[in-house]
């Protein structure tokens, strides 16, 4: 489209091999410190408690993998961090659509005031203490997964994000479903989540990342070894190196600079693995996040 | 809903005949009021779930909020505590880490904020030269996957970096000392912390602003770039002279967010690297992670509430206030 006048000019302009050098130079501290974290979780621990990083795997070794493998801390870990992944996910899709579905009709008398209330919570915030007694004195989730997804299940970015997608359906297609006799809940349902699809992996994505990377409610309000996410379970590894000790150890002692790579590789490979086709996605979230503006 | 269901029958009949894909909007705007109530009330069930989420996890801790002016007792609960005036905020502007930690909030911020928006614009900038789809593409893909890197890992990557084993080894140190220049003991050392985090954000962040650049720089009408071309400026120049100015709004729109975030610290990152690390406070210690400190190893209920307050007043205030600046100077792109 538009490029289109940036692309004809002639050769190779000074400008534009900077630009290549650039960014491909941007690209490069983008991508290295991750192979340096994959090489080194390869690495043998003799290398790395000599040095602390390895560029490439030598000498080779599995020893990181295999404790990890050989008890069930980290397996725990992955169950918390999908269980609070999937269910806070689903959770935070349902009110975030159903919220801005809402604000997104107009109606009169319901539809501002509520923008109004979720916008508000990005402005103005009750701040750590209250949060803590909340969850800890009056709902009790202390050492619950759900204290991790509540804190964060509606975020108003997004509301926003799926309220001017909401507004872009067509209101011919909506018209014809109400004149067919379709009640507004099953318009909804039937019509407007499906024609939607698109916005709803995006916010389903963001919502899926921060998700998964969440640690400092995790880190408030679970206290039990046992039902530590990922993030908080890496957090206690670098914060102490005894905490290695928790995890099983076979007899010999525990590789615990390679550990903590190889955890930290086992925390992002998901997101590394969804990453190439979910990028998209994301590119076309806060591209419409900031374009709405 | 059979109600609702009866109602946007009669609707039906009594409006014209459905009239399918290219509904009249005249008509439409007639029939509106018949059966309208019933059906709002209807849908705004669906919003019953998020608005009870956000009055129970949101509004409620803004009461909840009194914990400020009292002197909290955990075993008598929020309310049956005894109040205590304004003695939660003497003591922490008395204790000597208020200016401190206020300044690190708002310089840390400062840096975050300007070194962001440069890296993104450039970036942005960068990329549109490049004319490779595929390689253009895999760039984009790559300087953005930072973004979803958790602060936990970034602190990892840091102290393969930085600290290697024992506090002075890693990466950066070992190329230093190959350059024959000495070596640094990172971790104990304030100093550089300020803009090796800068640095991080810069990671972070660059990427994903330079998508939002990205955008704004492909619906940059064509002509504009013609005109130049005929005029014979250099790529350079165009980028220069067109592109950057017409990335003003978007800028300012991330600038005000930004600002209105300024007295925010940026927990997540500078906890999950520095951590209970006290050697580096004096350059990293901001708001957030002072309060976070204060509630889990001091219990300090009443002066935590305080400094959230506190901070939320002022954050309050400052939004305002870059949100009132922002309409001024631009009305048609004014964010609320």
């Amino acid at each position: 489209m538009s490029t289109d006048i940036r692309r004809r000019r002639a050769p190779l302009e000074p400008f534009t091999v900077v630009s290549i050098i650039g960014v491909s130079l941007f690209m490069l501290i983008s991508i290295a410190p991750l192979w340096l974290i994959l090489s080194g979780s390869f690495t043998a621990e003799s290398k790395l408690s000599e040095t602390g990083y390895s560029l490439f795997p030598h000498p080779f070794s599995l020893d990181a993998y295999r404790t990890i493998l050989a008890g069930p801390t980290v397996v725990d870990a992955y169950i918390a961090s999908g269980f609070i992944t999937i269910v806070g996910t689903a959770l935070a899709l349902a009110c975030t659509s159903g919220l801005a579905w809402v604000i997104a009709r107009r109606l009169p008398m319901i539809s501002r005031p509520l923008a109004v209330l979720t916008y508000l919570p990005m402005l103005f915030t009750g701040g750590l203490v209250p949060l803590y007694l909340l969850v800890t004195q009056y709902l009790h989730l202390a050492n619950s997964w759900f204290a991790v997804i509540l804190p964060l299940l509606v975020a108003p970015f997004l509301v926003f994000i799926q309220v001017g997608a909401f507004r872009q359906l067509p209101e011919s297609v909506l018209e014809s479903a109400r004149i067919d006799g379709a009640s507004e809940l099953r318009i909804f349902w039937r019509i407007g989540l499906p024609l939607s699809k698109p916005i709803l992996a995006v916010v389903g994505l963001f919502y899926a990342v921060n998700f998964w990377n969440e640690w400092f409610t995790a880190l408030l309000f679970i206290s039990d070894i046992d039902k530590f996410p990922l993030p908080l379970l890496l957090q206690n590894l670098i914060a102490n190196v005894s905490a290695s000790t928790m995890l099983p150890t076979s007899g010999q002692a525990v590789p615990v600079y390679q550990l903590r790579l190889a955890l930290t590789v086992v925390t992002i490979g998901p997101i590394l693995l969804a990453y190439p086709f979910a990028q998209r996605y994301f590119v076309k979230g806060i591209t419409l996040g900031a374009t709405k503006g | 809903m059979t109600e609702i269901g009866t109602a946007a029958a009669e609707r039906s009949v009594s409006s014209t005949p459905p009239a399918a894909a290219p509904a009249p909007a005249k008509p439409e705007r007639t029939r509106r009021p018949a059966g309208r109530v019933q059906s709002s009330l209807g849908v705004s069930l669906l919003a019953v779930p998020a608005l009870l989420y956000l009055i129970v996890f949101h509004y409620l801790p803004m009461a909840g909020l009194v914990v400020a002016f009292k002197e909290f007792d955990i075993s008598q609960g929020i309310f049956g505590s005894p109040w205590s005036g304004l003695d939660n905020f003497r003591y922490f502007f008395s204790s000597g880490d208020a200016g401190r930690i206020l300044l690190n909030t708002i310089f840390l911020n400062v840096l975050f904020l300007a070194a962001t928006l440069a890296a993104g614009v450039t970036l942005a900038l960068m990329l549109n030269e490049i004319r490779g789809r595929f390689f253009k593409r895999i760039a984009q893909s790559a300087v953005f996957f930072p973004y979803f890197v958790s602060p936990i890992v970034i602190s990892i990557i840091l102290q393969v970096l930085l600290a290697g084993v024992g506090g002075s080894g890693g990466l950066v140190n070992d190329a230093l000392l190959g350059l024959g220049l000495p070596q640094v003991s990172w971790y104990t050392e304030p100093g550089p912390w300020p803009w090796i985090l800068t640095f991080v954000k810069v990671w972070q962040l660059g990427g994903y602003m330079s998508v939002i650049f990205l955008a704004a720089i492909t619906s940059i009408p064509e002509e504009v770039y013609e005109a130049g071309a005929i005029d014979g400026a250099s790529r350079a120049q165009l980028a220069w002279r067109v592109t950057l100015p017409m990335l003003r709004p978007t800028a300012a729109i991330l600038l005000v967010l930004g600002v209105g975030r300024i007295f925010y610290g940026d927990f997540g990152t500078i906890y999950a690297i520095v951590g209970d690390n006290g050697t580096l406070f004096p350059s990293t210690d901001v708001i957030d992670t002072y309060v976070f400190r204060s509630l889990r190893q001091l219990g300090d209920f009443g002066t935590t509430a305080a400094v959230g307050l506190f901070q939320s007043v002022v954050g309050f205030v400052l939004v305002t206030i870059a949100v009132l600046i922002q309409r001024r100077y631009s009305k048609e792109n004014s964010i609320l």
